[in-house]
């Protein structure tokens, strides 16, 4: 098959924006990498990420297919951290290049949050500045809100890319989930009530403690009392079936909608965030595809019998693609806006705003871990080849 | 006396932060559950609960008196987790034979005042866990060994941490079935964890 390198040279239709737009992504992805990681990893790790994350942006522009390749992307950042996280645990071989510490990931940032302002609290009565580390979070979280919103879910989190990954899986639902998600899907705000105020009792990170699932070893229980190790145990494995397990017999993201707080906050919060995917009452034929297709339960009847989409949703891009009359679209605040089909001028849509925005923080977030998971990789390899 | 009075509500307002941490796992859960768009309501369910720390309060003051324990606030240890977990019981009681409140179908609730009184046991609760602001208040009721003065005090320190403890009620008027829903979620998730911890702590104490 012969490439025709000069035609795709001079496509100004799609193939050159596409480039643009992918350099446009690289270009901060791989300056924040790299302040991230520093001069302890070889600048190839970062290097290696950002072009991970620019050729997500190539694809995802140059085909349109936003969802595929976003989860392409998303699983790589989940992977990596799976990655990096376990075996910076499992042994010192690896030796851990951002988990000094018990990783104080958003989850637990955003059902501790009262703990963060009586920290911020005391260092406001205090007046000791080194006591303002909180407030930064607090900013960064606030930034990260402004910029993606509800999108960190679907671009960013890691958790969300295991079971993002995992949903994408089987070709069939083995299990309906219809009536769960009518009772259920308030549950996480539930939870995170709970959190928020029991975590400020009892000044401890609850959840990291009681329910993270990634969190399932010794380090992290309760090395006094066997009953509360035992309960501890339970939920976190209650919590990890729900993250494998479910996706994989239900074809949705069961543990974003059904377990996770900052899920929760962020539909609350999300609003602040110009992004939506909103409803074209034209184009729409109220066939419900779209309905079944989105793994987070966003999508709920609207009172003119044709769907709406909810607080819930984390502009994954799954019902764009499912839907067979293209009566959905990402918009700012909801907004009708030109629609450039081709060209560089498409650079100037909402879609590209968020996908540039969503990618930029997804990889500048991995960059925390991912180039590190790299290198892990790069040594098993090496472990296993100089073995031979 | 009014010297007494605002040092108690002085000490409330500094230290209540401690009363937050303790009452509000109580009592949002079931504000949100049980609360109303209307502020009486709301505020009916709040004044029950603070009588039911009241009464704990006064109860530590009265039974610690009297057997001589005057600077260490005394009950057995297996009192606190029992009372939590009666309250936990309580708790899970309340939301199984309510159904979400509509009218018919939570007979029991309708019939029994033992459900109308839940806000007064988790106040009372709450009450019976002792922390550390009221332990510094008692502490000084009983230097004041002066009944009188140390009522005044004991007010102005109840009062304090009652405003503190307020703000609970401020999301209420915004209630709607959704929230209301939410609430009894948070309501059986922390009726568990007071299990939990009542059963944990009976366990050691016994
Ligand atoms: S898939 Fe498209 S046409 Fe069908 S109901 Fe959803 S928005 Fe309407
Ligand atoms: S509504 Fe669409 S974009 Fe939003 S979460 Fe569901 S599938 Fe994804």
């Amino acid at each position: 098959m012969k490439i025709h390198v000069k035609s795709y040279l001079t496509d100004r239709e799609n193939f050159l924006p596409a480039v643009a737009f992918c350099v446009a992504v690289f270009g901060p992805v791989a300056f924040f990498s790299r302040r991230i990681t520093g001069v302890g990893l070889n600048a190839f790790y970062p290097a290696a990420w950002s072009a991970f994350t620019a050729l997500a942006a190539f694809f995802i522009f140059y085909t349109r297919r936003v969802s595929f390749y976003r989860r392409i992307f998303f699983s790589g950042l989940a992977l990596s951290f799976l990655v990096h996280f376990k075996l910076s645990l499992l042994s010192k071989i690896f030796d851990s290049s951002c988990f000094k510490d018990t990783p104080f990931c958003h989850i637990a940032i955003a059902s501790s949050f009262f703990n963060y302002m009586y920290q911020q609290y005391l260092a406001l009565m205090s007046g000791d500045w080194r006591l303002w580390g909180p407030l930064s979070l607090a900013f960064a979280w606030l930034f990260f809100t402004l910029v993606i919103g509800r999108a960190w879910c679907s671009w960013a989190c890691f958790y969300g890319g295991i079971d993002d990954g995992l949903s994408s899986l089987p070709k069939k639902a083995l299990v309906k989930t219809g009536a769960l998600a009518g009772k259920f899907r308030d549950f996480p705000a539930a939870l995170l009530i709970f959190l928020l105020l029991i975590s400020l009792a009892y000044m401890l990170p609850v959840y990291c403690l009681w329910l993270c699932p990634l969190k399932m070893t010794s380090a992290f229980l309760d090395p006094g009392d066997a009953l509360i190790r035992k309960v501890q145990l339970g939920l976190m494995l209650f919590a990890l079936v729900i993250l494998l397990a479910g996706p994989l017999l239900t074809k949705k993201r069961t543990f974003c909608s059904f377990l996770c707080p900052f899920g929760a906050w962020q539909a609350f919060w999300g609003r602040l965030n110009p992004f939506r995917v909103v409803v074209d009452e034209g184009k729409c034929n109220a066939c419900w595809e779209c309905f079944d297709s989105c793994p987070m339960f966003a999508i709920r009847a609207g009172h003119d019998g044709k769907p709406e989409v909810s607080a819930y949703c984390n502009l994954c891009g799954e019902c764009l693609a499912a839907c067979p009359s293209g009566g959905l679209r990402y918009s700012v605040f909801g907004m009708k806006v030109g629609d450039v089909k081709t060209g560089f001028g498409r650079l100037l849509n909402p879609e590209s705003f968020l996908v540039f925005s969503a990618l930029v923080t997804g990889g500048t977030f991995g960059a925390l871990f991912a180039p590190a998971a790299l290198k892990d990789i790069f040594d098993i390899l090496l472990r296993i080849a100089t073995s031979y | 006396m009014l010297s007494i009075l605002s040092e108690g509500f002085i000490l409330g307002l500094s230290t209540g932060f401690y009363c937050l941490t303790s009452c509000l796992p109580a009592l949002v859960p079931y504000l949100l559950s049980e609360g109303d768009k209307v502020w009486k309501t709301n505020f009916d369910i709040f004044l029950e609960f603070l009588s039911g720390r009241f009464i704990a309060y006064f109860l530590f003051a009265v039974v610690s008196t009297l057997i001589g324990k005057a600077y260490k606030p005394y009950l057995p240890h297996w009192v606190a987790p029992l009372a939590m977990l009666l309250t936990a019981i309580a708790m899970l009681a309340f939301l199984f034979t309510s159904r979400g409140g509509h009218p018919g179908k939570g007979c029991a609730m309708q019939f029994s005042p033992f459900y109308k009184r839940i806000p007064l046991a988790l106040g009372f609760m709450t009450g019976i866990n002792v922390c550390p602001p009221f332990i510094a208040a008692f502490v000084r009721l009983v230097e004041l060994s002066d009944m009188t003065a140390g009522m005044f005090y004991f007010t102005g320190f109840f009062t304090a941490t009652s405003i503190l403890i307020l703000p609970a009620i401020a999301p209420t008027p915004f209630m709607n079935d959704r929230l209301k829903n939410i609430g009894r979620m948070t309501l059986a998730i922390a009726g568990v964890w007071y299990l939990l911890l009542g059963i944990k702590g009976l366990a050691a104490a016994l």
